[in-house]
């Protein structure tokens, strides 16, 4: 079994912005989107007694993703390492999946019209490499590895070290990006970016008039987009395909 | 769980449908997300290099396909940064690809400052040129002919100039950065520094941060073995104004007060000596001076740096134990923009009186020991002397300036007084003079007196609209440099760069204009070598190491020294000073009638209503010339100005409000947004260097931000070494009306 999840080292990230130029020029993400961003806590206190921190944010990959429900053309899916990942071929650009990430880690294409997400570089990862992230990292902050693997070091971060995940009482979906360091400051930077309530497009008239002819369309899209993604697979293998 | 889609079931049902069609195509499949350094299954070149996006030479692969830079990675066979780079190396090939880029010789047809411009040939661009120089040096001399380069190409140029016979060069590396820490470690220990900084941050039990601001100051492997040091459980001291991003890992932020560094400096001195917390064998075996010293801070208590830094005693009392008890393993970073307040090399010399207290000069955990690489060199005529002598000031009027770097305030004084002789031409390779050099008025007008402006640059960037003749230079990524040392590094290396791809448009690499200036002055015999490729393998030919092999990994790695325990076995000078030792007390500093011990002098306060302007670096830009980079603009497109929220509120401003800032002369910046924290000091404001550019030619960076260059209408000098102390401006935000 595997299952991909990434660590991030609180104590050693200084915000320096390398993971998001690093994921940008991977992915061709445009300028002024991201797959993964940096955001700082605003400064807590009264000068001079402050504490702020950083938050590194990605696509968590959770278990119980609500982008997936979200979908109505079956482009997000599920890999065979955990990645919730998009079908670009099928994805029809509806935004139901950003509506419905907590992390706010999807966007729409300006371009393309697509979802576009983080997904731990999976085809990176499928040659064997470190996802662009984790390579150009200049304080080693970010560690990424099998969960279901007792050697790996993010076993021992997430099971041993108790490194936390970005949840709360309310809402808890299975993240699989974790955040470990000093206790306050990771509890500072947790409580500063609370993970959101999902909007979801499940019922009321928004499922009627809007849902339904995306879906009809979607059909259609889906039919070219599995005829696309099937010469895909016969190039690469069906690996990231397979659940 | 997801949905899932296998072959099997592809085949099935849809595979003889999409067979037809898509590979009646005919074209090359590629696949849509493929990352770059893939084409479909076949790998792209990899080209192995050396970033310059910023100066700290990080190891790059380029990866190339069909004469194309689809990426920018780090290096992992690189000694010093093992495959990192930072966001501006990330962004690399959009430097390379930027469509503002200088494409084609160009002659000014407008006013000097307008940035109009007419297209010219190489030809005719580098004829004009010679013939500017040749007559110039007729009537003038040769020293009426002023350079001003930055960077490693910079060399080619420096022979250029010296061949020409003028002595007057200056880079703002020395008088506007590191100038006075070079001098005052220089004075103490016998050498400088250099770059990269040797502080063995990772191996270190105590770091002592003074305004380094390391985090948002990226420098790869700098920020690398910080990090390292942090995990590894070493404590933090930072000492600055703001609550940087490392003060935010801090185990002591002792929020100073701007400008009285050295009274705080005197008191941990203080300390360490009264509670004989410093390394006494150290100092009896290699330092020279300590009874003086040991006089002369016997006044300077905590509680009297208290009063002057409003630092509590206890806390800088708290501190110096702190350091003490991790002696010698203290890394007390000795600061890279060092041109504060005009008195900075006495800053940097009770900097470097600290580090020998703590036994920590050459040490393990402190600051590390440079190791010298052999490298080849060419067989050249001698250089003409000049009679007339240097410009600048360098040497006579600054007796401790770098007469290799040279002070480029002198040289725009000398352009403006015509003193001690008429400057009549600019060369300008590589530095932005009017957003480096303070007092940017001065420096237009000096531009403004001259007989030829010359720039060699890759972007329009605002001093590009001076010139008269505009040279457009490859990038990094599409140039051969010579092979660069790093000997300050704990493990010594080589980098080369070569180019991934070829010049775009009409850019040309340095070392070419160069040669081609060279051989219309009749200068030919300096640059005796006809490829690259010839002048490479002269280079590294000492270093005994394969030189095929040395292209292919990009760097090479020499064992380094970088400890006094490495070297005293082997009888080496340990001490490059006058008396072999550690210079505590400096007999140099008085024969030539200055402070001998450093002393703390109280800087101006600002007037009321305003704020001191300090600066500093943003992580995802280098100087004022990565605003434009399409991907550092997204990540970073301005800047703000940062101020202390109750210092706000009491002006009646909000958090995101957009204001101008306003200097004691009235001069105004472009709008900049505020940022008002609890995060600064109350008496300050601060603002990321680089922005505020107004060329026009830069179509995304210009007029975006505020510029703290042109905020720096007054500066203080050093009077050892000609640093332009910067953080003498005093400031306040102006609501825009419209904006409230």
């Amino acid at each position: 079994m595997t299952r991909h999840a990434m660590v991030t080292d609180l104590r050693r990230c200084v915000g320096c912005q390398a993971c998001t130029a690093a994921c940008n020029a991977e992915w061709d993400v445009p300028a002024g989107y991201a797959r993964t961003h940096i955001q700082h806590t605003p400064v807590q206190g009264t000068f001079p007694d402050l504490a702020a921190g950083i938050l590194v944010a990605q696509c968590a990959q959770c278990d119980e993703a609500p982008c997936l429900p979200a979908c109505p053309s079956g482009a997000t899916f599920r890999d065979a390492n955990g990645a919730v990942r998009v079908n670009r071929e099928v994805c029809i650009g509806c935004g139901y999946c950003v509506a419905a990430c907590p992390y706010d880690a999807r966007y729409i294409h300006p371009v393309l019209k697509k979802a576009d997400k983080c997904d731990f570089c999976a085809p990176r990862v499928a040659r064997g490499q470190e996802p662009a992230c984790v390579a150009t990292c200049p304080t080693h902050a970010k560690v990424f590895g099998n969960l279901e693997d007792r050697e790996s070091p993010v076993f021992k971060l997430v099971y041993d070290l108790g490194a936390q995940r970005r949840e709360t009482q309310a809402i808890h979906v299975g993240p699989h990006v974790y955040y470990q360091g000093k206790p306050q400051q990771v509890a500072l930077v947790m409580d500063a970016f609370p993970p959101r309530p999902p909007h979801m497009p499940v019922s009321g008239s928004l499922w009627e008039k809007v849902a339904r002819p995306v879906v009809v369309g979607a059909v259609g899209l889906t039919f070219a987009g599995q005829a696309v993604a099937f010469f895909h697979q016969l190039w690469h293998g069906e690996e990231d395909y397979e659940d | 769980m997801a949905k899932a889609i296998s072959r099997r079931s592809f085949i099935g049902t849809w595979g003889a449908v999409g067979s037809v069609s898509l590979l009646g195509a005919g074209r090359p499949i590629t696949i849509p997300g493929n990352p770059p350094g893939w084409r479909g299954e076949q790998r792209v070149k990899k080209v192995a290099s050396v970033c310059e996006m910023c100066f700290w030479r990080c190891g790059i692969l380029a990866s190339v396909a069909d004469g194309r830079v689809l990426r920018v990675e780090g290096n992992p066979d690189h000694p010093l940064t093992k495959g990192r780079i930072c966001a501006r190396g990330n962004a690399g090939a959009f430097l390379l690809y930027d469509r503002d880029r200088l494409k084609y010789p160009l002659m000014r047809v407008g006013e000097r400052g307008e940035g109009r411009f007419k297209r010219v040939t190489w030809e005719e661009a580098l004829d004009f040129l010679a013939s500017k120089l040749k007559a110039l040096k007729q009537t003038h001399g040769p020293e009426s002919v002023a350079f001003f380069p930055h960077g490693v190409s910079a060399g080619f140029f420096h022979t250029l100039m010296k061949a020409y016979g003028t002595p007057n060069s200056a880079e703002p590396a020395f008088a506007q950065c590191r100038g006075p820490r070079e001098v005052g470690y220089a004075l103490t220990f016998g050498r400088g520094l250099g770059s990269p900084e040797p502080v063995d941050l990772d191996e270190t039990k105590l770091m002592v941060l003074i305004g380094t601001h390391i985090g948002e100051n990226v420098f790869t492997s700098q920020v690398a073995s910080f990090a390292e040091g942090l995990a590894k459980g070493a404590k933090l001291v930072v000492v600055d104004p703001r609550f940087s991003t490392a003060a935010e890992k801090a185990d002591w932020w002792l929020p100073i007060k701007p400008g009285t560094d050295i009274a705080l400096l005197l008191a941990w001195m203080h300390v360490l000596i009264a509670e004989n917390l410093y390394d006494q064998d150290y100092i009896r075996k290699y330092a020279n001076g300590f009874d003086k010293l040991a006089e002369h801070v016997r006044p300077f208590t905590p509680e009297w740096a208290a009063q002057i830094t409003e630092i509590p005693a206890e806390r800088i009392r708290a501190t110096a134990r702190a350091m003490g008890a991790a002696k010698p393993a203290v890394a007390l970073h000795p600061g890279r923009h060092a041109t504060w307040y005009g008195d900075d090399t006495q800053r940097a010399r009770a900097m470097a009186i600290l580090t020998a207290l703590l036994g920590s000069w050459g040490r393990k955990g402190g600051i590390t020991l440079p190791t010298s690489v052999p490298k080849g060199s060419f067989d050249l005529p001698d250089f003409p002397e000049s009679a007339k002598g240097r410009a600048d000031g360098a040497g006579t009027t600054f007796p401790l300036a770098s007469e290799e770097l040279g002070v480029t305030n002198g040289l725009v004084e000398a352009t403006l007084t015509g003193k001690p002789y008429p400057i009549k031409a600019w060369i300008v390779y590589g530095q932005n003079v009017v957003q480096s050099i303070p007092q940017p008025e001065r420096t237009k007008q000096a531009i403004k007196g001259l007989d030829l402006m010359v720039v060699v640059d890759i972007m329009p960037n605002d001093h590009v609209l001076w010139a008269d003749l505009v040279l457009p230079e490859a990038t990094y990524l599409e140039r051969y440099d010579p092979p660069a040392v790093a000997e300050s590094a704990k493990v010594p290396f080589v980098s080369v760069r070569f180019p991934a791809v070829e010049p775009k448009y009409e850019s040309k690499p340095g070392w070419w204009i160069a040669q081609e200036m060279a051989r219309r002055l009749g200068l030919e015999a300096y640059f005796p070598w006809k490829t690259p490729e010839e002048h490479y393998a002269t280079l590294v030919e000492p270093m005994e190491i394969n030189p095929e092999a040395l292209k292919v990994r990009g760097a090479m790695p020499f064992p380094g020294r970088p400890y006094l325990e490495d070297r005293i076995a082997s009888g080496d000078t340990l001490f490059e000073t006058d008396s072999g030792k550690i210079e505590l007390h400096s007999t140099r500093l008085k024969e030539l009638g200055f402070d001998p011990l450093p002393r703390y002098t109280p800087v101006e306060e600002p007037p009321a209503g305003h704020f001191r302007l300090i600066y500093g670096r943003a992580p995802v830009h280098s100087f004022a010339r990565s605003e434009n980079n399409e991907m550092l603009h997204g990540l970073m497109p301005e800047n703000e100005l940062w101020i202390n929220s109750s210092a706000a509120a009491r002006l009646g401003l909000q958090d995101h409000q957009r204001v101008v800032v306003q200097n004691q002369d009235g001069v105004q910046t472009l709008p900049v947004r505020l940022k008002a924290t609890e995060g600064i000091r109350s008496d300050c404001v601060y603002l990321v260097h680089g922005f505020g550019q107004r060329s026009r030619l830069l179509s995304r960076a210009g007029g975006m931000g505020a510029s703290d260059t042109d905020l720096m209408t007054r500066v203080k000098v050093d009077p050892l070494m000609g640093g332009t102390g910067m953080r003498v401006n005093f400031v306040k935000p102006v609501a825009i009306a419209s904006e409230r």
